[in-house]
């Protein structure tokens, strides 16, 4: 199976559905259910509608925030305040989208996106492990994003402006150079990201404050994990190149490699239970309790091999899965046991390229009858 | 002469002055620590990818952002989708980034350029690949002025990439690992804003970029020296050349009023001297109102010249204490283990005139890029390699034989009489002194490079941060400013017998005692090596 392929029908799958949760949405609208409108809208949707160009930001100024569906009143006013910023931290979130598709590509779970408000549907309302990788992954991606936006130069408030006052900026560069953008990044997707979390109250030891603290907890996870990762660069340069003038810098690693560390972290996630202090705390206390770097959460997954609209899952009916593999995206357990049934399909593949570095490409097509499962 | 300040002056005198001078010492280290920030900084670039929109040819520069910006798109994708090609595409980097402009505080700007290569099972970045930009750097000093060309190249780096994954369809997406690429050094930077496009041109035919894989970003990183530091460092060399000038000339006026010529020790202090000041005066103020590129080659030969001359003075200074019976005291004695440092300067200065010197003319040029250039400039290094090992092994058998003397010397004291047993006892810890000041500043000069390297460049320390690259820059340049500067104070002949040329240090006893101790020295002793120690010390 090609991930292409895969990635294509997950894509067919997500318009699929869309409907159905719609229905269930304004069903439960209907029945008054307010847990499920509250889980139905995160500012990951910013990922998922067309919020392009900045200099839309620009001529709409404020009603631009207010018309973002998703934000909570806090990150609405940063959205005043950094407008600019609002694109990337979009885009971010779609390359914390695609990533998490790709790392659980072979799982019953596959992050496919729901509809355009809550994006992932309700399963992102049970603090699961799916959930912590969720958070951390696209509170990377704003990282990385804002980082990114930072060294293209699209955003004028990056670098030195922890030293606050903009009066001064041009003295403190001068003086002393600006900061770096990954800390940038970090800082500004802390703001944003925990603004959510932070604004809201709960009762100590609720299961509402686990679930605060576990999303504050994964967020960090995934910001560190872009920060840990990124490497340092050095050059030298001094008299005659050698090295008595040494200067260093941060570069952000492939995001790929954000998504492979938290994907580790997923793994070893650390189950939690809120005490009556407010805190979390181990489930089991045998295990080491977690580092600011390792994801928690508070809810065992729920089953995802059928489709249950309560818990929000989609089931795996339909999916690709491979014959030979004992994995996860083996058919025995990707379907359940339910069985799965296999069909002919012919696949164009372009082959024999010739490239250029960009957007060239002169390919012959050739065309392959593979084998494929799909599960009942 | 004898008679030198350090010989003279009381232990008590000599503390002070090693106290004041500890002091101004601490002093430059915590300028650099405290007060100046880091001495360089780095800013990040991503490309922007403009589109060339060839409808418009006047419109040569592709400006990222700002009034008239190109035409971007965010990824290679689009360009697919819109049909547009490789040699359509320009890297646009406008440095610095808004809001800030550049100001000739900084100095010099370094770049560097790095490839992000996406893996692409079909499209793989071939063995010993190639990657070719055309290049143009454009100034302009106010946001609204045209963009003035100020250096256009071709330029071919070998692209160094590994990837680091397996292989296969999978992993399609993920990048590879590339070195850093050397871009581009300017020596001043008298501009306020700076444009950089880089074209990456194709050309099947002829095999221009060509197999370089998947090109998903280009970034760059600039490197200048931070206005700050800059400023600090000005302070302190507008301070210190003065301050060593004075001594010079104080140093040199009491040599020539002697009455015999200055020995060749003293000549090659007052070059020391002089080699101190050439790198003290502060010509850089100019490179705040000129444009002048040179400055950084004329920097790195300016320290070129002051290493030789201290390397020299070290040789010699050796040489001169050896106490045995060979007459130097001439600079041809001495070319065994000078011609090293020569040799290994001028390989070094050929090198940098080949990097920095053909930078003057084309700033994006590099040795290391072609493998002749490699060669070439390893060639040079290794043989300035191999003579600085040859001079450290010839000035450690020097120094191993001085102090072979020096404690023959001292098996014989106890058989001579009080006031010259205090004399040679305080005549070699003296020089024992000098000798372990000077190993102490090379430790220092080592241990804090060291430090330097391995650390992260500041040392949080309560609510201060201690900028530990800076206070390295200005804690070792003051050190050895404070060096050559006690060498001149305790090497100048002591006003207390100026002018008589034949006598032994005195320890202010009175001169029959020391008329005395004259005539011991040249009849009991006689040829022996005692006779030989003062002789050496006289000479001086």
């Amino acid at each position: 199976m090609s991930p292409s392929l895969a990635v294509q029908r997950r894509g067919n799958r997500g318009k699929r559905t869309m409907p159905g949760t719609r229905l269930l949405l304004r069903l439960a609208l209907l029945c008054g259910c307010t847990q499920l409108a509250a889980a139905a809208s995160s500012w990951w949707s910013l990922a998922m509608n067309p919020i392009q160009r900045p200099e839309m930001y620009i001529i709409g100024a404020q009603p631009v925030c207010s018309q973002l569906p998703g934000l909570s009143p806090g990150q609405r006013k940063l959205c005043q305040l950094y407008q600019e910023h609002m694109v990337y931290i979009g885009e971010g979130a779609k390359n914390a989208i695609k990533e998490c598709q790709y790392q659980f590509r072979q799982r019953r779970w596959n992050c496919s996106t729901v509809d355009n408000t809550s994006v992932f549907g309700r399963v992102m309302s049970i603090g699961s492990r799916e959930t912590a990788f969720t958070y951390a992954i696209s509170a990377a991606g704003v990282v990385n994003a804002i980082s990114r936006a930072c060294r293209e130069g699209e955003l004028s408030t990056c670098g030195c402006s922890r030293t606050a006052r903009p009066k001064d900026l041009p003295r403190d560069w001068l003086w002393g150079g600006c900061g770096d953008n990954v800390e940038y990044g970090y800082r500004f997707a802390k703001e944003f990201v925990d603004a959510r979390e932070r604004e809201r109250n709960y009762a100590k030891g609720s299961e509402e404050q686990a679930r605060t603290l576990m999303n504050l907890q994964n967020n960090e996870a995934g910001r560190r994990a872009v920060y840990k990762l990124a490497d340092v660069a050095c050059k030298c340069h001094g008299v005659s190149g050698s090295c008595s003038l040494k200067t260093c810098w941060l570069q952000l690693a492939d995001f790929r490699k954000v998504g492979d560390l938290l994907k580790e972290k997923y793994d070893s996630a650390a189950a939690m239970r809120i005490s009556r202090k407010g805190k979390l705390e181990l489930v089991n206390n045998r295990f080491n309790s977690p580092t600011p770097e390792d994801l928690v959460y508070v809810d065992s997954s729920p089953d995802y091999c059928l489709r249950n609209e309560t818990t929000g899952s989609l089931g795996t009916q339909g999916r690709l899965c491979n014959k030979t593999s004992e994995g996860m995206d083996g058919c025995e357990l990707m379907c359940c046991g339910r069985g799965y049934d296999q069909f002919k399909s012919v696949q164009v593949e372009r082959c024999h390229c010739k490239f250029h570095w960009c957007c060239y490409v002169k390919c012959k097509k050739c065309t392959e009858i593979v084998d494929q499962y799909v599960c009942k | 002469m004898a008679g030198a300040i350090i010989e003279n002056m009381s232990t008590k005198k000599l503390c002070i002055v090693g106290g004041i001078l500890l002091a101004f010492q601490v002093i430059a280290f915590l300028v650099g620590g405290l007060i100046a920030p880091s001495p360089t900084s780095t800013v990040s670039y991503l490309a922007n990818k403009c589109v060339d929109v060839r409808k418009n040819p006047k419109n040569k520069w592709h400006l990222p952002w700002g009034n008239n910006p190109c035409e971007k798109i965010r990824n290679f994708d689009e360009a697919v989708s819109r049909q547009i090609e490789a040699n359509d595409i320009v890297f646009s980097i406008h440095a610095p980034h808004p809001p800030n402009e550049m100001s000739p505080w900084f100095q010099f700007m370094l770049y560097i350029l790095q490839v992000d290569v996406a893996f692409k099972l079909d499209n793989q970045i071939k063995n010993n690949a190639e990657i070719t930009f055309n290049v143009s750097l454009g100034y302009r000093d106010d946001m609204v002025s045209e963009w003035q060309g100020m250096a256009y190249a071709e330029e071919t780096r070998k692209l160094k990439c590994v990837f680091n994954y397996p292989k296969t369809k999978d992993n399609e997406g993920s990048y590879y690992e590339c070195d850093v690429l050397p871009f581009m050094e300017i020596g001043t930077v008298a501009h306020k804003f700076y444009l950089i496009n880089i074209r990456l041109p194709v050309h099947e035919k002829k095999g221009i970029n060509v197999g370089i894989g998947d090109i998903r970003d280009i970034r760059l990183v600039g490197i200048h020296q931070n206005g700050g530091f800059t400023k600090v460092w000005f302070a302190m060399k507008t301070f210190l050349t003065p301050s060593i000038f004075i001594i010079m000339v104080w140093y040199w006026r009491r040599i020539t009023m002697m009455t015999r010529a200055p020995v060749l020790l003293e000549k090659v202090i007052f070059a020391l001297g002089i080699s101190m000041t050439f790198i003290n005066i502060p010509v850089e103020w100019f490179s705040i109102g000129f444009d002048w590129t040179w400055m950084l080659l004329f920097g790195d030969i300016r320290q070129g010249i002051f290493y030789a001359m201290l390397l020299s003075f070290w040789i010699i200074f050796c040489g001169e204490h050896m106490m045995d019976q060979n007459e130097r005291n001439h600079f041809s004695s001495y070319w065994k283990q000078v011609g090293p440092i020569v040799v290994g300067s001028f390989c070094l200065f050929v090198f940098d005139m080949c990097e920095r010197g053909v930078q003057l003319k084309n700033p994006f040029y590099s040795i290391w890029t072609t493998d002749v250039g490699t060669e070439l400039a390893m060639a040079f290094i290794i043989v300035a390699g191999i003579c600085l090992c040859l001079y450290f092994l010839f000035l450690c058998f020097m120094v191993f034989q001085v102090f072979r003397n020096i404690s023959g010397k001292q098996s014989s004291l106890p058989a001579m009489s009080k006031a010259r047993r205090l004399h040679y006892e305080g005549l070699i810890f003296r020089f024992k002194f000098l000798m372990l000041i000077t190993l102490a500043c090379a430790a220092m000069t080592v241990i804090f490079f060291i430090i330097s390297q391995v650390t992260e460049g500041h040392w949080k320390w309560g609510g201060y941060t201690v900028e530990l690259n800076s206070a390295f820059f200005t804690g070792i340049y003051g050190m050895w400013n404070l060096y050559v500067f006690a060498l001149m104070f305790l090497y100048a002949p002591s006003h207390k017998n100026y002018g008589e040329d034949q006598s032994n240090g005195d320890l202010g006893v009175s001169s029959g005692e020391e008329l005395q101790l004259t005539t011991t020295i040249t009849h009991v002793d006689g040829p022996t090596e005692v006779y030989k120690l003062a002789r050496k010390e006289a000479q001086e």
